[in-house]
């Protein structure tokens, strides 16, 4: 080890206090630096550095897959920078993503511990570098590269220092302070004895000064990137549903289209038994100029939900339940909240729905008064959605006299409902039902669907978009019909809200799937006699197969991308069973490539016996020669012979001894007759071949020492 | 059988005895240059050509005026300039006034042994000329096959100090060597042997042959029927075909050269008094025979890798049979 002694040691003790392996991490240290005092080593070779390595690279994919599986926390390449913020969401867990990470001390030693008791103490490039071994197969014969060896114990303790540094559990300063030290020690063991102790000093002062301001500057960084990963999370996602406002495409000219991407899956407990919507959020306040819906209310208006003692069930609406309907619903949290730094979004809700059952641990979760439900968790959340007619979750309509938000209407598309409700022709008296049978049939009979948006939509000087939509076009899309009828029903007396969501009518078997065109807006009228909200829906039902329209060719593929995509997002998100099984193969997996190393290792071994075996087809004349007796005598006294030697020259060399050289008339004539043996294709006769041995066991007795 | 061949009955003897009469006799002008000559003489009788290559003034004319003057057999000299025309070295066709027609005029090349001297100043063009002699032992002029000699033999020279002007040989013409050597600086005191010989007048003027074309090509045949075991053809197919995955090597040697390398170990052995090849001859030959038919790469080579360094590294890794 070219490392200060107990330099090692004390990074690992390092490491295990930062990461909550002491006990771990004192031990492997101890063994490494036990290498000082044991004298007792290998021999490795090279093949077999590149086994251990092989089974580190294995360990670390294991790990990782594990990891992968095991995400309680999520966060993708935000957790590898935030731990702390991580464990406020669930404390008792401390899995993360990064986790591997951490334990790379851990399954690195192997390697580590291989170069430590190893005769040579470093570590063949080869056997660990991909590139030296692309460049060595390049090169045919490779010498250049086979000599290339590594001493690892410097960046193993780098690796050490690294994972220690991830998400330490005692904070930035503690690591900071456990750092430094430990990089002096290491600095100072190699410094340049060219220059003073003073200058050295100096030296570091300056640097360890700049790393603490870099280290606050480290903090900003981090605040960027994590900025950074949130943009970059929300860019391949969908446009999430805001809860506070949602800006509608009326006035804009062009055709809607929406992809087919499957975004939502249902199944329903009882067969066919299906809500008809899934509302996201509804909302209050309609802006003209902006042709935007508000909330009303504000993200801190979001009351957190608690869920019951059994973490998986959440009450959203306690009361008792007539006639009861429950359908699993898998959608993507496809926002990001910065407060608990993890995916985020509104849930698609049926009408009506009393509570959530089977959600997975981990969640976090807010409602406001509009019935939306915020939740933050995983980026695919999986449950029950128990629901019932009757009540729904949202508040009662606000129509105190100071504040009549639910029966509001903007001033300047007064005339044109005004306009629109004489068309009508209701009656005086009509009740509220008439008054919604009436509207219904006004725009079933009178407007058309169309996702296409002429010039006749813009907004002029003295239309909006939506009074051109009503008097003049009378052609238009959900959004449209939506909010006209909201405005319409408020105009009327009958408080509404505006809702988003989605329209389930697609049965995939037993599933319905919900697709990303199936992005719906409607209307939510207040029945007074029921006190509650009924969804009402004027948008012609030739919306449906108007969208369905545009279904590409390749929608199949689209679906298979989209069932894949739920795949793995189930898998990544722990939602699947799939991962209970992953765990127990990963054993079974290690196991089965340990075994694939060791019989490698007898493949290798058998290979260059096979090619020892196509020369020992040729059986060379004469290697029963005796001389072989004299040169391994020889051999013995002193004088090898090089592989490259030709035993006539190895021979003078030998003579040269005094002790041999009264021998050599006999040695040079018994070589003559052994290179005619060996090498004269004629061979010896049988006297000769007689004379040969006789000789040699002579000049063997010679040989012996007395 | 010429009046210098020894009379005995065993054609290795007596092809023995005219290595032994020939390098004597240059020995008389070539003091301490035993090796080169053994090496000359065993390229002369596996039947290649030599390529000399060392510094002015070493001996290489000399060496060569020496072995042609020591057999009876026809020597031209051909000095190698940049302006040498291929029909200066094969022949050209003249045509007579008087008989109305062409007649070939035989060039230098149809001899029995010619030194090309100084054979990089030519044009390659004009040192291409050579390869089919070389190669073959015959040359094509105008569309006509003409056969040269049996013995023809080729001792090439040139200078590895001056490079302007000259033209490296390709590699196809130095493969058509069967080997290249150096002579050396001799010892002191074969330097002033040297000058004490040539007090008067040059010994080269006085020298008398000693074999005759017959004798050289009784030689040539003996040498062909000296034997070698299929072990030690392996051998030498081993140490050529390591010298193509050497590293530093783009090129390595081509299967000419262990035929080559074979034929001189032949020599070789012949000369050392034995009727079959033994491992040590394959060694001593392998670097003149191998070392200039290599291509190294420029980076190996400005990082001093040599190609005699890569043979002699071969020849040291490769288990030798014993």
């Amino acid at each position: 080890m070219k490392t200060p002694p107990f330099l090692l040691l004390a990074a690992l003790v390092f490491w295990g206090w930062m990461s909550g392996f002491l006990l771990v991490g004192a031990l492997m240290g101890l063994l490494l630096e036990s290498a000082r005092f044991i004298s007792a080593r290998w021999e490795l070779d090279d093949p077999d550095f590149s086994r251990v390595w092989f089974f580190c690279v294995l360990l670390n994919l294991a790990l990782v897959l594990y990891v992968f599986t095991m995400n309680d926390e999520t966060g993708g390449i935000a957790g590898m920078f935030h731990g702390n913020i991580m464990r406020n969401v669930s404390d008792s867990s401390v899995q993360t993503s990064t986790r591997f990470l951490r334990w790379l001390p851990m399954s690195l030693f192997a390697l580590m511990a291989a170069q430590t008791f190893n005769l040579r103490p470093s570590v063949p490039m080869a056997s660990i570098s991909l590139i030296t071994r692309w460049r060595q197969r390049r090169h045919k014969g490779g010498q250049d590269f086979a000599g290339q060896y590594a001493d690892i114990s410097y960046p193993y303790f780098m690796v050490c220092l690294f994972s220690s540094g991830i998400h330490s559990n005692r904070g930035d300063f503690h690591y900071f302070a456990g750092l430094v030290p430990l990089i002096l020690w290491a600095l100072v063991a190699n410094r340049s004895k060219r220059y003073g102790l003073g200058a050295w000093i100096c030296a570091i002062t300056l640097g360890v000064g700049l790393a603490i301001i870099g280290s606050l500057g480290v903090n900003q960084v981090q605040r960027a990137i994590q900025h950074i990963d949130a943009q970059l999370m929300a860019r391949f996602l969908r446009q999430r549903s805001d809860p506070l406002q949602t800006m509608t495409s009326m006035g804009r000219i062009g055709g809607l289209k929406l992809s087919a991407k499957i975004v939502i899956w249902l199944q329903p407990r009882e067969l066919a038994q299906v809500p008809e919507y899934l509302r996201e959020a509804s909302y209050r306040i309609y802006k003209p100029d902006k042709m935007t819906w508000f909330s009303g209310d504000k993200l801190t208006d979001f009351k957190p939900l608690q869920p019951e003692p059994d973490e998986k069930t959440w009450v959203l609406l306690p009361g008792k339940m007539n006639n009861p309907a429950a359908v699993n619903i898998s959608c993507y949290l496809n926002g990001w909240s910065h407060e608990d730094n993890m995916p985020e979004g509104l849930l698609p809700l049926p009408g009506g729905v009393r509570r959530l059952e089977n959600v997975p641990p981990y969640m976090v979760m807010k409602r406001n008064q509009n019935g939306a439900v915020l939740a933050a968790g995983r980026g695919l959340v999986i449950f029950d959605a128990i629901y019932a007619g009757g009540a729904t979750m949202d508040s009662p309509p606000n129509i105190t006299s100071t504040n009549r938000l639910d029966l509001d209407v903007p001033t300047n598309e007064v005339p044109a409902l005004e306009q629109v409700i004489a068309e009508m022709h209701l009656d005086a008296g009509a009740d509220e039902t008439q008054k919604l049978r009436a509207v219904s049939r006004f725009f079933s009979s009178k407007f058309s669907y169309s996702l296409w948006q002429g010039w006749d939509k813009v907004a002029s000087t003295n239309a909006t978009p939506l009074t051109k939509f009503l008097l003049t076009s009378r052609k238009g899309h959900c959004e449209y019909f939506a909010s006209a009828t909201v405005l319409l029903l408020r105009q009327l007396g009958i408080p509404a809200r505006y809702a988003i969501g989605y329209a389930v009518h697609e049965a995939h078997g037993s599933e319905y799937v919900v697709r990303e065109r199936d992005a719906h807006a409607w209307c939510l009228a207040w029945d007074e006699k029921a006190k509650n909200w009924v969804d009402f829906d004027t948008t012609p039902a030739s919306w449906v197969s108007m969208e369905n329209h545009f279904s590409a060719v390749g929608l199949w593929f689209s679906d298979a991308r989209s069932w894949i995509g739920f795949q793995i997002s189930k898998f990544r998100w722990r939602q699947a069973h799939l991962q209970q099984y992953i765990l127990w193969s990963l054993l079974p997996v290690m196991v089965v490539l340990l075994y694939h190393i060791i019989f490698r290792r007898r493949t290798q071994r058998k290979r260059p016996a096979g090619k020892a075996g196509l020369d020992a087809d040729v059986i060379w004349p004469g290697l029963d020669s005796e001389f072989y007796q004299i040169e391994s005598r020889l051999a013995a006294c002193g004088v090898l012979r090089e592989p490259g030697e030709a035993l006539a020259d190895w021979l003078e060399r030998a003579l040269s001894e005094p002790s041999v050289a009264e021998l050599r008339p006999v040695l040079q004539q018994l070589l003559r007759l052994h290179y005619r043996y060996r090498f004269d294709p004629h061979g010896l006769s049988e006297a000769e071949r007689k004379s040969l041995g006789d000789q040699a066991r002579q000049a063997l007795n010679q040989l012996s020492p007395k | 059988m010429g009046k210098f061949s020894a009379m005995t009955s065993n054609p290795f003897d007596a092809a023995r005895d005219t290595y032994r009469k020939i390098a004597a006799n240059i020995a008389l002008i070539m003091r301490g240059q035993e090796a080169a000559t053994r090496h000359l003489l065993a390229s002369l009788a596996a039947g290649g050509h030599v390529l000399l290559e060392d510094y002015p003034g070493t001996g290489k004319t000399t060496l060569a005026k020496a072995l042609a003057k020591s057999i009876d057999a026809q020597f031209k000299r051909l000095q190698f300039t940049p302006d040498l025309l291929p029909s200066d070295i094969l022949g050209v066709s003249i045509f007579d006034q008087r008989d109305q027609q062409f007649h070939f005029h035989e060039g230098p090349v149809f001899t029995n042994i010619l030194l090309a001297d100084e054979i990089n100043r030519a044009s390659p063009r004009t040192q291409s000329a050579l390869l089919e002699a070389m190669g073959e032992g015959q040359v094509s002029v105008e569309g006509v096959r003409r056969n040269l000699s049996d013995l023809f033999f080729v001792i090439a020279t040139q200078n590895p100090v001056e490079f302007r002007g000259t033209y490296p040989l390709p590699e196809a013409q130095m493969d058509r060597f069967a080997m290249q050597f150096t002579l050396g600086y001799v010892s002191a005191a074969d330097e002033v042997a040297v000058l004490t010989a040539q007090e008067h007048n040059h010994p080269l003027d006085e020298l008398k042959p000693v074999a005759t074309l017959g004798d050289v090509i009784a030689m040539k045949e003996a040498v062909e029927n000296v034997r070698i075991s299929n072990e030690l053809k392996r051998y030498v197919v081993d140490i050529v075909s390591a010298t193509r995955a050497a590293s530093g090597v783009q090129l390595g040697a081509s299967p000419r050269a262990s035929i080559a390398l074979m034929k001189t170990a032949q020599a070789e052995a012949l000369f050392a008094g034995a009727d079959f090849v033994a491992p040590e001859q394959i060694q001593k030959l392998a670097v003149p025979v191998i070392a200039h038919r290599l291509v190294l790469e420029p980076q190996a080579r400005f990082s001093g890798v040599t190609a005699r360094g890569v043979v002699e590294d071969v020849l040291k890794k490769l288990t030798v049979p014993a």
